[in-house]
């Protein structure tokens, strides 16, 4: 029987080649129309990628390890295993035991599983004690080590998709929770993953699309915004003019066209179908709760799929609360755990006006159903709060004014109000409703420009997904 | 000593710089200490005070000075010992567990080692902010324990009992954490009678003597 021969993939020395049989492969059909493409992010050269697709599972699956190790350090010697003293001998056995693992052929799966699980579970233990503040790096990296290392033996042998998801879910703990290692592999795994992913979902997407137009959203009914308590609307202000008149007197004002052109609302319209498709299947992190003053507001960890479901479309019912629990994937920075979504969004250009440089300004997702809550607080730097997918209500109030919102007293929460403001206790705050405030409903394509330090109070009136710019 | 608990080493709650002297600590007639990296706990005549971890005073916060766990005001409390994220006491024949439950090293039920099936049935605990009482076994007294890390471990008249986090810890030959205590057949099958037990933080220790 003739094989096929078609190089496969190529990076260095290692080439894989095409191992069908050359009647019942698809390679021989576009051979001659073969091109060599450049590395893209994460160094693999494909050549049939769009002929893949339609290859069998398990051949596709067998090149999937192949794409791992062609990441990885081609010898145990070029691997690198350097920490600081602070991390324990015994631990950094038990990393090189991993590592020799990975580099043999002679170890079952599950030791490999194994080996990296005590390193995970000894670095979690040192990431879980005392304050997030003081956990020093080493055992963030010891942490995403071990991430690497699991992943890397669930996807040896022919994984099913359940255990490709898992991986996935392994390299997203290290990216969350973990420190950046071997130039921020686990991303870079992710992404190889993520694509594996999608190949096998293919055949899935037509019938989606039909059940995805059914959802459309339907507008609310919005209060009226009395016209004297109107945040300004500003219509593509020049740096000059939004400097003098906004940012040096820290005045409010809703910017109007300044995001028009991100791909986010023109070539990738973020949907709630585009968001499953980009990062359906990543883990983030998900407040749940209607506030997080409250005492049953609690974290936890959801992929975007389960997130959705639960809590955006509210198909899973809880079956222990009688009321459906809100839930918020609140002030995370997804944009540098996806990069996919960053490329749909820009930094805005009125940030050059600050101090920072743009790799200081933090960027976060905020994506939730109707109904979330920001109780009314403050925050230590000026914000553009951009609204990509539906509308918000927020109210704002003047740093001048604090002593009417009456912050909570501790230390962990002085920067928020004690006040519900929507309906404030008029006998426990009483000088709440003499504050001044101005309101707006923003919307998509809207960015309300807050004010260092300015209070604000958010609540979304259907489904949402904002973007926050923190900068100095 | 008789009267005080010195401390020396890496003191965060006490103040806020690393203390490598001892430091003394107040606290007259203290009958046993534990520690852990998390926190400390004393148990003293008629009460236990405890502080920087896993309290027992029904919050969140880090205490900064012992404060007495109300809840056993007034009882003789005769050991006490302290995990990564629990503490555990002895008064009155009566095991009082309180912390972080997610391995079930408090002996109540923890969620994330239950099948998804049983998981509407019942009331899950995570994080146990006032001492509770946990049945070890039926009627009998407990006469030591210990924690690791997430796991403890408890000696009754001759029999030790075991549960939480496992890696082997527990004894139970099998590979999984349990949140209900259970006796370590090992000793009874091999006549040992129990006598001590001390746990680090992913093994346990005992002593037994043959019957």
């Amino acid at each position: 029987m003739q094989l096929c021969g078609s190089v496969m993939w190529q990076r260095g020395t290692n080439i894989s080649w095409c191992s069908s049989s050359l009647s019942e492969c698809f390679c021989c059909v576009t051979r001659s129309r073969a091109v060599l493409r450049r590395p893209g992010y994460d160094g693999i050269y494909t050549v049939y990628e769009a002929i893949r697709e339609r290859r069998t599972f398990v051949s596709s699956m067998a090149s999937l390890w192949s794409k791992i190790s062609a990441i990885l350090p081609p010898t145990e010697e070029q691997f690198p295993l350097q920490f600081s003293d602070k991390v324990a001998l015994s631990v950094v056995e038990m990393l090189k035991r991993a590592r020799q693992q990975l580099y043999g052929d002679a170890t079952s799966a599950s030791s490999r599983i194994l080996t990296a699980q005590i390193i995970l579970d000894y670095s979690w233990e040192r990431l879980n004690t005392g304050t997030w503040r003081h956990v020093d790096k080493e055992w963030r990296r010891v942490y995403s080590y071990g991430c690497l290392f699991k992943a890397a033996a669930i996807c040896r042998r022919s994984p099913s998709e359940e255990e490709i998801l898992q991986a996935i879910r392994t390299c997203d703990m290290g990216l969350l929770m973990g420190a950046a290692i071997m130039e921020n592999i686990l991303q870079v795994i992710v992404r190889i993953l993520q694509r594996e992913i999608r190949t096998l979902a293919k055949e899935e997407d037509a019938h989606e699309n039909i059940e995805a137009k059914k959802r459309k959203i339907a507008s609310p009914h919005v209060g009226l915004i009395k016209d004297e308590l109107s945040v300004p609307r500003i219509k593509c202000p020049s740096l000059e003019s939004f400097n003098a008149n906004y940012l040096l007197p820290l005045k409010p004002v809703i910017l109007e066209g300044i995001i028009d052109h991100w791909p986010a609302l023109n070539q990738h319209p973020w949907s709630i179908e585009y968001l499953r498709s980009v990062a359906g299947c990543r883990t983030v992190p998900v407040e749940v709760g209607s506030r997080y003053t409250d005492e049953d507001w609690s974290q936890t960890l959801l992929t975007v799929n389960e997130f959705i479901d639960r809590y955006i479309l509210n198909e899973v019912q809880d079956s222990e609360s009688d009321h459906k629990a809100v839930g918020y994937l609140a002030q995370h920075q997804l944009f540098d755990q996806i990069p996919e979504l960053k490329e749909d969004i820009r930094i805005p250009d009125y940030c050059c006006l600050g101090e920072d440089d743009e790799d200081d300004i933090t960027v976060n997702a905020w994506f939730g159903p109707k109904g979330t809550v920001s109780p009314l607080h403050q925050d230590p730097q000026q914000n553009f709060l951009a609204q990509v997918v539906g509308n918000k209500y927020i109210r704002l109030y003047s740093p001048e004014d604090t002593e009417k919102l009456y912050p909570h007293q501790s230390q962990l929460l002085h920067n928020t109000s004690q006040v519900e403001v929507e309906s404030p206790d008029a006998e426990r705050f009483p000088e709440f409703v003499k504050a001044p405030y101005l309101e707006c409903v923003l919307r998509s394509g809207d960015v309300l420009f807050i004010p260092v330090k300015y209070w604000h109070y958010v609540r979304s009136l259907e489904i949402s997904f904002s973007v926050s710019f923190w900068w100095s | 000593e008789d009267s005080c608990v010195r401390l020396a080493g890496f003191c965060a709650s006490i103040s806020s710089n690393e203390s490598f002297s001892p430091v003394t600590v107040n606290t007259s007639g203290c009958q046993d200490a534990a520690i852990s990296e998390t926190h400390l706990t004393l148990a003293l005549p008629g009460r236990i005070e405890s502080w920087h971890g896993q309290l027992g005073h029904g919050g969140l916060i880090s205490e900064e000075e012992p404060r007495t766990v109300e809840a056993l005001w007034g009882m003789t409390m005769r050991s006490v010992a302290a995990g990564g994220w629990h503490s555990i006491c002895v008064g009155g024949g009566d095991l009082y567990v309180w912390g972080w439950n997610e391995s079930g090293q408090l002996g109540l039920p923890s969620r994330g080692l239950r099948k998804d099936e049983e998981l509407h049935e019942e009331v899950f605990i995570s994080i146990q902010a006032f001492p509770a009482l946990v049945d070890v076994s039926p009627s009998c007294e407990i006469s030591t324990v210990s924690c690791g890390s997430r796991h403890t471990a408890a000696v009754t008249t001759g029999y030790l009992y075991t549960w939480g986090w496992e890696y082997g810890q527990l004894g139970h030959q099998t590979t999984s954490s349990l949140d209900e205590p259970q006796c370590v057949e090992f000793f009874r099958n091999e006549n040992l009678h129990v006598v001590d037990v001390v746990c680090g933080s992913w093994n346990t220790f005992t002593a037994a003597v043959k019957k």
